[in-house]
């Protein structure tokens, strides 16, 4: 590994990814190289079902690839073993998600929503309660902490999803859509607080998107097609 | 408690914030408690009545029963050895035998005992039998004033009999009614003082007594015929005309007597009885037909158990060894031991085996519960039948909590996805839904506890009102005439071992049984792929 590679939070080589539907192989990804740099952000674009999400899945382990390499900062995981109970375990303090739904815990209030990624990444709760709540200020909604979140809008929920996703210092996050469910005005405020938050955080972001215009705000652009990806 | 966080959802997922409680957990939790409540309650209960089982049954016939293994002669040196034995407390030689009771054209053959008049109240507790076997008869214008009959009237020519063998043969002991003037109701004003009769022995005539007040202290006693009037006064006392006569008692009330208070009292003699033994009968049939015993009927008695004989008699040892027409002899001891020997069988046994030995090997001594082992057939028999309730019980139950914690898994799906795409383990998913059983169950059991505590401790209250709903109140005595649940001695948990007992097995069964519930779910949970759950709508 070279020195130029320190500052490589998270890099996949020759990712590939195919799905048999009905007997067929339907091939989805092929050989994804991928270098992403500490505090830095891709965006990754598509057409609907090029595979941006399996790619996202690939890159956080959820579900194993047909050959590839993936690093995780210094740790190395072959992509085609079947993930483990260990890569969970850095999973929760490595990597942040922000999903199109927001997949909030209806019966936890907002903060305890929050408190979830402390918890399942097992650090201190009353550390990071103060972070947590410093975050959800920060997402502009601070007063509603003990709301539960079915009482919330959608633009409401995705920014206590963002803060969730955050709250634990990830170095990385990976963002599917995060605006997908929101109207134009609404999603762009979330866009920006997201990618505000992760530049001041100095948190690495991949986010896929269709909005060309939230994929320029990012460092680096990218283009998903026939399972290979282009950058701009 | 970094890493309880499955323990955390769990609980909140039962127990939602900003909400008291979800409308699951409630339902499980109160289906837990229920079942939980009726098991033990169930087991109590029986518990209960196996106890009061033991007792009757010792009742009816001691700790032990030891009997002569060759004919005896000097058995009264056996039961001075028996009664030397520092763990023994009483010693009841008896005889035993049938004999032909007759009344007029009725007869009855009970099973007959005769016992020393002295320890008559000595193994067996026979003045609890007369006790339960005295009834007062019901009149609209007297009152029954007859007192329990004692083993202290017992002589050789009265027997007590049960009450199937009194209805039989239409026979009653002695009984005294107080009659009411209804025309003069101030007469039986209460509080005017209370009259009662402290003795009315066997050989009683029949006959009116009436009690007189002159003043407000002093009265007479005289009978209807006018052959007997005494004068006494309140500080005096009725006065005691002695054997054969009623003996009376007088309580002043609020009010004082008053000159011309008149109180009339009726006396019915006891039946006689003619009593046959198997060998005059033999005798008969050679028309040397002999005279038959005369003996009155003392009083009548119920054993308590049902399993001891319904036609029964108890008279004295001398009037059995008259009826058999021999002397000096004993069939066998009723044995009953000190309180700290008889709670445990296996002591209770060796302690007979030693009496055994210490009687030259002439008496075999045989302990309670070997005389009555379908009793304990009974026990075990009992024991399968509520083990074979509480597996589909069980069964049920788990299913239904099963069932429930499924459609959650199946509802949750994606929040699942989630928590693993949030780094949280398969495993660690899995066990969010045996925690949730696992919280049902512990939360059932412990309510349950509290209710079947609240039953035990209200029962009496509580069957009562059920009885009285399904059977009225005329039905209710005749339901605890078979299940006496007023008697009944139902422990609390921190009173014996064997409740302490009920209420774990079934506080730990509903914990299992629930935990092992959630499994299932719990498997599902944690073999779900998160991609594919991420994905699905
Ligand atoms: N578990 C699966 N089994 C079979 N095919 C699958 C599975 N998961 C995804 N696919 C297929 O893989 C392809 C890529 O899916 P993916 O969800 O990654 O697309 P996407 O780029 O995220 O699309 P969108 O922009 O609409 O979200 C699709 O054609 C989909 O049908
Ligand atoms: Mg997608």
């Amino acid at each position: 590994m070279s020195n130029n590679d320190r500052n490589i939070v998270l890099q996949a080589e020759g990712l590939c990814k195919s799905f048999s539907v009905v007997g067929e192989k339907l091939k989805v990804l092929e050989e994804i190289d991928l270098k992403l740099k500490k505090s830095s952000s891709l965006s990754i674009r598509g057409d609907s079902g090029c595979g941006k999400t399996t790619l996202l899945n690939l890159l956080a382990r959820l579900e194993p690839a047909d050959s590839g390499l993936l690093h995780w900062g210094a740790k190395i995981i072959n992509a085609q073993d079947k993930p483990c109970s260990k890569e969970a375990n850095w999973r929760a303090k490595y990597i942040g998600v922000v999903y199109q739904s927001y997949y909030l815990i209806p019966e936890l209030t907002v903060l305890e929503n929050v408190m979830m990624s402390v918890r399942l990444s097992k650090l201190s709760l009353t550390n990071y309660k103060e972070r947590a709540l410093q975050l959800l200020e920060e997402m502009g909604v601070g007063n509603k902490c003990q709301q539960i979140p079915t009482k919330l809008s959608g633009g409401e929920r995705q920014r206590v999803a963002i803060a969730r996703a955050l709250v634990n210092n990830p170095v990385v996050i990976l963002a599917d859509e995060p605006t997908g469910n929101l109207d134009e005005r609404t999603g762009g405020e979330v866009m920006d607080l997201l990618l505000n938050t992760c530049s001041k955080e100095g948190t690495s972001l991949i986010l896929v998107t269709h909005n060309p215009n939230y994929a320029r705000a990012t460092e680096q652009s990218s283009f998903l097609k026939d399972g290979r990806l282009i950058y701009e | 408690m970094k890493s309880a966080w499955p323990l955390f959802l769990a609980w909140k997922q039962l127990f939602p914030s900003q909400r008291k409680v979800s409308f699951f957990s409630l339902l499980a939790i109160i289906g837990v408690a229920l079942g939980v409540n009726v098991m033990i309650v169930v087991v109590a209960f029986m518990q209960g009545f196996q106890q009061k089982f033991r007792t009757d049954i010792i009742d009816s016939q001691g700790h032990a029963r030891a009997v002569p293994l060759h004919r005896q002669l000097d058995w009264r040196e056996s039961v001075e050895t028996i009664k030397g034995k520092s763990q023994v407390s009483k010693v009841t030689p008896y005889l035993q035998g049938h004999l032909l009771v007759q009344n007029r054209d009725y007869n009855a053959v009970p099973f007959s005992m005769g016992i020393e008049p002295t320890d008559g109240n000595g193994v067996l507790p026979i003045n609890e039998f007369l006790k339960n076997g005295h009834i007062a008869i019901q009149g609209y214008d007297s009152k029954d004033l007859t007192p329990v009959p004692t083993t202290q009237t017992l002589e050789d020519d009265v027997v007590f009999i049960t009450q199937q063998v009194a209805n039989r043969l239409g026979v009653r002991p002695s009984t005294i009614l107080q009659i009411y003037d209804l025309n003069k109701s101030e007469n039986n004003s209460i509080s005017k003082g209370d009259i009662s009769v402290v003795r009315l022995d066997p050989f009683v005539k029949s006959g009116e007594w009436v009690i007189e007040f002159s003043n407000d202290q002093n009265f007479s006693l005289r009978n209807a015929l006018g052959t007997i009037e005494r004068h006494a006064s309140l500080g005096s006392g009725p006065p005691d005309l002695g054997w054969g006569y009623p003996k009376f008692d007088i309580k002043e009330g609020d009010y004082p007597f008053a000159s011309g208070d008149i109180y009339k009292f009726q006396v019915f003699r006891s039946s006689i009885l003619e009593v046959y033994s198997p060998s005059m009968i033999e005798n008969a049939k050679s028309d040397e037909m002999a005279p038959p015993r005369e003996v009155r009927v003392g009083g009548i008695f119920e054993v308590p158990w049902q399993g001891f004989h319904a036609d029964a008699l108890f008279g004295t040892r001398r009037f059995m060894e008259d009826m058999r027409g021999e002397v000096d002899v004993c069939d066998g001891f009723f044995i009953k031991f000190k309180s700290e020997f008889f709670e445990d069988e296996g002591r209770l046994g060796q302690l007979c085996t030693k009496l055994e030995d210490d009687l030259d090997g002439d008496w075999s001594v045989m302990p309670w519960f070997v005389e009555n082992a379908w009793f304990f057939d009974l026990l075990k028999f009992e024991e399968y039948l509520m083990v074979l309730i509480m597996i589909p019980i069980g069964l049920v139950a788990a299913f239904a909590i099963a069932i429930a914690l499924m459609t959650t898994v199946l509802r949750k799906i994606r929040e699942i996805g989630l928590l693993v795409a949030m780094g949280g383990s398969r495993f660690a998913v899995g066990t969010i839904f045996c925690f949730q059983g696992f919280i049902i169950g512990s939360m059932g059991a412990l309510l349950g506890c509290a209710l079947a505590l609240l039953f035990i401790r209200y029962r009496d209250s509580l069957m009562n009102f059920i009885v009285t709903r399904i059977a009225g109140e005329e039905g209710q005595a005749g339901v605890t005439q078979f299940y006496d649940f007023y008697s009944l001695d139902v422990p609390y948990p921190w009173e014996s071992e064997q409740s302490l007992s009920t209420f774990l097995t079934f506080i730990l069964f509903a914990i299992l049984v629930s935990t092992v519930a959630g499994l299932l779910p719990a498997w599902r949970a944690a073999r779900m792929n998160p991609a594919e759950a991420l994905r699905s709508e």
